[in-house]
């Protein structure tokens, strides 16, 4: 899976980016900024369809950020994550390779490992502080003592494996399942790749929803009382 | 053996042993789903649902081992 890489130099330095990427996620985007702009532009207290169909979803953040024992002031953050997540996901099976440009392929933004990292290091920045506004300095060591120095070398350790994680599963699931599309349509053209695309839609919300309740885990825990 | 010949076998042999992992995770999960589901039919919905987030998770071990084998490959 070949990127349309655009280099651009910089005072001695070149900066790559890859422009399908960017297109297919300003089209996700797209989508979820008209959505919201629809939805919010004439609130009513009877709310019509559109209204009331976001107001159920923004419902069951709510009711899971309630079952995770979660403040509810970090709904935004994992409702917006949860939604782009899909979007972008389930927009790699939308007939965009149709389009041809210049090198590789219009397909799902998230089967670029750059995405990914950047959604799971901004967890990680909003995790980390939200800890530390909540508990000040008592988020990185909690007690003075050997299990606490242990425990909080553990716990830097773990602010390199849990973003590393979460960047790679959300890429490996997409990549491997365009992977797999691409072989099936070599066995049997039209007609082997329509069950996997059928189960890569169920991947795109299992993904988009693994993403999510390992986010409210992550805050849960920087924010819980108990360690 | 030439160098290609060498990641191609060490790509092979990270996705089988990364298989195995991911295959034993699910088999688990399964099991522990069957049996929830036998002793309380009622919980069969909710009992789904983390279900598939657990295979998901252990599934991602497997994936990992695929971007290995892919990287392997590419060099």
């Amino acid at each position: 899976m070949e990127h349309w890489v655009y280099k651009l130099s910089f005072a001695g330095h070149t900066l790559a980016f890859n422009l399908d990427t960017i297109f297919t996620m300003w089209a996700a985007m797209f989508v979820l900024i008209l959505f919201a702009i629809l939805a919010t532009r004439k609130l009513s207290v009877i709310p019509n369809k559109l209204q009331a169909a976001c107001e159920g979803i923004m419902n069951f953040f709510w009711n899971v950020m309630g079952s995770m024992n979660t403040s509810k002031e970090h709904v935004p953050l994992v409702a917006s994550l949860f939604l782009f997540i899909l979007f972008a996901n389930l927009m790699g099976q939308l007939p965009l390779r149709i389009i041809h440009i210049k090198s590789g392929e219009l397909a799902s933004p998230t089967n670029d490992v750059n995405l990914t990292a950047a959604m799971a290091i901004i967890v990680l920045v909003y995790y980390v502080l939200a800890g530390i506004i909540k508990k000040g300095g008592r988020f990185f060591l909690h007690e003075f003592s050997f299990v606490g120095i242990v425990m909080a070398l553990v716990e830097l350790l773990e602010m390199i494996t849990r973003p590393l994680s979460l960047a790679i599963r959300l890429f490996a699931n997409i990549f491997a399942g365009e992977i797999l599309v691409s072989i099936a349509l070599g066995a049997c053209a039209y007609f082997a790749p329509i069950p996997i695309m059928l189960f890569e839609i169920l991947v795109a919300f299992i993904q988009a929803t693994v993403f999510m309740m390992l986010t409210i885990a992550y805050v849960s825990s920087a924010t819980g009382e108990e360690h | 053996m030439e160098q290609l010949q060498l990641a191609q076998l060490g790509a092979g042999i990270a996705i089988g042993f990364g298989a195995v992992g991911a295959g034993l995770g699910i088999g688990f999960a399964t099991k522990g789903l069957m049996d929830a589901v036998s002793r309380q039919p009622e919980v069969a919905g909710k009992a789904f649902v983390f279900f598939l987030l657990g295979a998901a998770l252990s599934e991602a071990c497997a994936l990992y081992a695929f971007v290995i084998a892919f990287l392997l490959l590419g060099k």
